[in-house]
């Protein structure tokens, strides 16, 4: 079952040179970080939005749906009710909702899945030798960045792990869903222990099969793939920079934020 | 890498290696020498020290595992002082049992060129490579896929061309296929057989007799020494001596001995041949077709699982189960076979409710599953897991023992009892406080049936039951299984080892591409030999030869039992 998110295609963002993707990704992030109003977001959202599609990243998306739509609303009923400010049109003790509240939610639900959202195209277009080498051109020793990297491919494989683990507790009788929550964490020991021995061993394996095949080796390393800053590169750069330069701008002036009423 | 090459590969000189805080020596004096070119198979039984050799080989041993070591290595003329792993990368290649985690990169090229980068290869010659070694292991065309969407054996053979790509001359496998399915097993000799061709020094360590066939030489370990080093025909030969260090002998070279044929026939073939040499002479003559007394009851056993033409569907829209019918009557030993992919596992996991169907009910003793919440099912339905590793977290045996039952509320005197109980059964009373990590795999399987005998189900499913284990381990875990079985327990196991279904199992179940090729009783699939082909299961090599002869035999005993006047049964022969 292929548990990653990279998709082998040559779209133009697959194309752009791998430290753009992740300054380009920061950037976004920055963008969708300073804003709170919808209005102001949507635009950040739709632009993600139509990379996605036109990296053909939207088959991730519709995998992660249940992660997007449980992000969503969850953001906007908890937001809704708790924000403090404005007018409540409604009101239960502490809780309210008010106009102002309703569209920070909304800011924030749409805020928490264009972050998602970021993320997936960089998953879905950044293979993770890419993305080591981005870190180390950024200044990052080799080792690290690749040892960084290696754990995001080793998530799905633990998350794996996990679900045969809880199989198999299961078929001993084990249940989640009593107790409290003290008595709810004790019951995962007989999840987290095997799961924990056996990222340790896979740890152990993956650590020799590398050094097997020149990890640590003394020579200097050479490259496969060599990755050249090209104009579109530096245009899309550009490009993500005054995005992330506009926001932080409206940011400063006000605009971004929910008026009270 | 030519054929023409000569001297020597690899030469050992009184090797020993003592784990910290282990009183015997995992090698002890271990001398030897292997030329280039020469393809050498390992055996023995768990513990023997094969896989502390093949990591000497490359320093893995003592790199990652802290030790006393001492003798004299030498690769290639060179003798090893204080090289690192990394430093013997274009040396010798080391391929693992575990093909998951020698897999780390997205796509196939990625794994190939990552240890031509860390060993500073031009980028030219890499791409020189790459086509190359994809060729050589078969994995041409791939060269974009996710290694994680691979099958075992492309995983297993993408690693061996991630090695290939550093030009080693030397190759060590340990257990390369011990975790593949058939077709996975076959695709990687293959890829053996033509390393060998092209002058490779090969070091295979197997379980697989098949594998010790096309070496040049084939070594027996026992206890940290070498205990035979000759041609495999000889060595494969010998019986006694093989199961004495936990190798299975091969069905023909039992044969051979019952029949005293010599010389051993290599093949069914010979062995007909033979066979029928032997028919000629009139020395024995074949009895009269004597249909194995099929002990039919005169009562129908109660229906205790019943599965309703079952479909289930992937996230991805593709059928793991395309409409998969399946009755479990009490009291039966019923072996579920099959490719990987063919939906084993995804149907048995229906019969105890981790899954779900798409379509379609299953019945637990007339009541529909669906209804039911899993513990109330796993009360009648254990299921044991391939992989002990993924159950087993307690401290103690005694615990991880008594964590079903407890898990249903049993008072604690009930607990013991039960405790007790499961592990009489299985042959580990008196070991309560031992730490089940510590223990072999063979140990931590028997404890994980153990496990879910203590909830007294009515089926008890296993996956794989006897992957890993060595010839000794996996006698220990069939006879057990068919001593609970004769005390009323129901059996289903998954499994593609073709002795184990043979020998054990009373009613085959074969699947492939989610649907049911064959359900009935064994004897009656071992002769499908048509259907077998296409799921790519081969019966065992004494039931093909009795093909040959108008019989379907499912071990050497009954093979030789259908010759009248055959020489005197050898005792140490089992059946």
């Amino acid at each position: 079952m292929p548990l990653f998110l990279y998709i082998d295609r040559a779209t133009f963002v697959h194309r752009l040179n791998p430290i753009v993707k992740v300054l380009g990704m920061l950037c976004f992030f920055v963008a969708a970080f300073v804003s709170q109003q919808p209005a102001v977001m949507l635009p950040v959202a739709a632009g993600i939005a139509l990379l996605i599609g036109h990296a053909g990243a939207l088959p991730n998306v519709r995998r992660l749906r249940v992660l997007f739509v449980v992000v969503f609303i969850m953001t906007f009923v908890i937001w809704t009710l708790f924000y403090r400010g404005g007018v409540p049109l409604l009101a239960y003790g502490p809780i309210g909702v008010s106009a102002a509240g309703l569209r920070f939610a909304l800011g924030m639900a749409i805020k928490l899945d264009t972050f998602l959202g970021v993320g997936v195209l960089f998953l879905s277009t950044t293979k993770i030798e890419e993305f080591a080498y981005a870190l180390t051109r950024v200044g990052m020793p080799y080792k690290l960045g690749f040892t960084m990297t290696l754990a995001f491919r080793l998530v799905p494989v633990f998350l794996d792990a996990a679900v045969t683990v809880v199989q198999a507790q299961r078929c001993r009788g084990f249940n989640f869903d009593e107790g409290t929550l003290v008595q709810r964490m004790r019951r995962y020991v007989p999840v987290i222990v095997p799961v924990f021995m056996g990222a340790l061993r896979r740890a152990d394996g993956m650590a020799m099969a590398l050094e097997a095949r020149g990890f640590q080796s003394q020579r200097s390393r050479t490259a496969f793939e060599h990755f050249p800053f090209r104009l579109t590169d530096a245009v899309a750069l550009l490009l993500a920079v005054a995005v992330a330069v506009l926001y932080v701008v409206l940011w400063h002036l006000g605009y971004t934020a929910v008026p009270l009423r | 890498m030519s054929g023409a090459s000569t001297g020597e590969a690899i030469r050992l000189a009184q090797l020993s290696f003592r784990y910290p805080g282990q009183a015997g020596l995992a090698l002890d004096g271990i001398s030897l020498s292997i030329a280039r070119g020469e393809m050498v198979v390992v055996m023995g039984a768990s513990g023997a020290g094969k896989t502390t050799l093949a990591k000497c080989l490359n320093r893995t041993v003592p790199a990652f595992q802290s030790g006393t070591l001492s003798g004299e290595i030498a690769l290639l003329g060179r003798p090893l002082r204080d090289e690192g792993v990394a430093d013997l990368a274009g040396t010798v290649g080391l391929v693992s049992q575990d093909f998951e985690a020698q897999l780390f990169a997205t796509n196939v090229i990625q794994e190939v060129v990552f240890g031509m980068e860390q060993l500073g290869v031009p980028a030219d010659e890499m791409k020189r490579r790459v086509p190359r070694v994809l060729e050589a292991v078969g994995l041409r065309g791939f060269a974009h896929r996710d290694p994680a969407t691979l099958s075992g054996g492309e995983k297993q053979r993408l690693a061996i061309a991630a090695m290939l790509a550093l030009q080693p001359h030397i190759l060590v496998f340990d257990e390369p296929t011990t975790d593949l399915d058939p077709i996975g097993k076959l695709e990687i000799f293959q890829v053996l057989a033509a390393m060998r061709r092209q002058g490779y020094t090969l070091v295979v360590i197997e379980h697989e007799t098949a594998a010790a066939a096309a070496a040049d030489r084939l070594i027996v370990m026992s206890q940290g020494r070498i205990v035979a080093d000759d041609l495999p025909q000889r060595v494969l030969s010998r019986v006694e001596f093989l199961q004495q260090h936990g190798v299975r002998p091969p069905d023909l070279s039992r044969l051979a001995a019952r029949l005293r044929l010599t010389p051993v026939p290599r093949s069914v073939d010979e062995a007909e041949t033979a066979v029928r040499r032997g028919l000629g002479t009139g020395d024995w003559g074949l009895a009269r077709q004597t249909a194995p007394s099929s002990s039919a009851p005169n009562f129908t056993p109660p229906v205790l699982v019943h599965a309703d033409d079952l479909h289930f569907y992937y996230e991805s829209g593709a059928a793991a189960l395309d409409g998969v019918s399946l009755t479990i009557r009490s009291g039966e030993f019923v072996a579920l076979i099959g490719q990987n992919g063919s939906g084993k596992t995804t149907l048995a996991k229906h019969l105890n409710g981790l899954l779900h169907p798409s379509a379609g009910r299953v019945w637990l003793r007339g009541i529909d599953m669906g209804t039911l919440p899993i513990n109330h099912v796993a009360a009648d339905v254990g299921y044991v897991f391939q992989n002990p590793d993924h159950q087993i977290f307690a401290a103690s045996v005694y615990d991880e023992v008594a964590f079903g039952p407890r898990n249903f509320g049993h008072s604690a005197a009930e607990v013991a009892a039960r405790v007790r109980d499961a592990l009489e059964a299985v042959g580990l009373t008196g070991l309560e406080q031992d730490d089940p990590f510590l223990w072999s795999k063979g140990h931590r399987q028997r404890l994980a049936v153990a496990s879910l005998l203590t909830l007294r189900p009515r089926l008890l499913i296993l996956d794989e039951p006897t992957t890993g284990l060595d010839f000794a381990e996996q006698l220990r875990m069939m006879d057990l299984l068919r001593r609970l079985h004769a005390q009323g327990l129901t059996l289903l196991m998954i499994t593609h080892s073709p002795w184990v279904v043979a020998e054990y199992a009373q009613r085959g179940v074969l699947m492939s591409e989610g649907r049911l090729l064959f359900d009935g009783p064994l004897r009656a699939l071992l002769a499908e030999e048509a259907l077998l082909q296409q799921a790519h299961f081969r019966a065992p090599d004494i039931t093909r030869l009795g093909r040959r002869f108008g019989f379907t035999p499912i071990s050497v005993d009954e093979f030789v039992a259908a010759f009248h006047q055959s020489p005197a049964p050898s005792p140490q022969s089992r059946s």
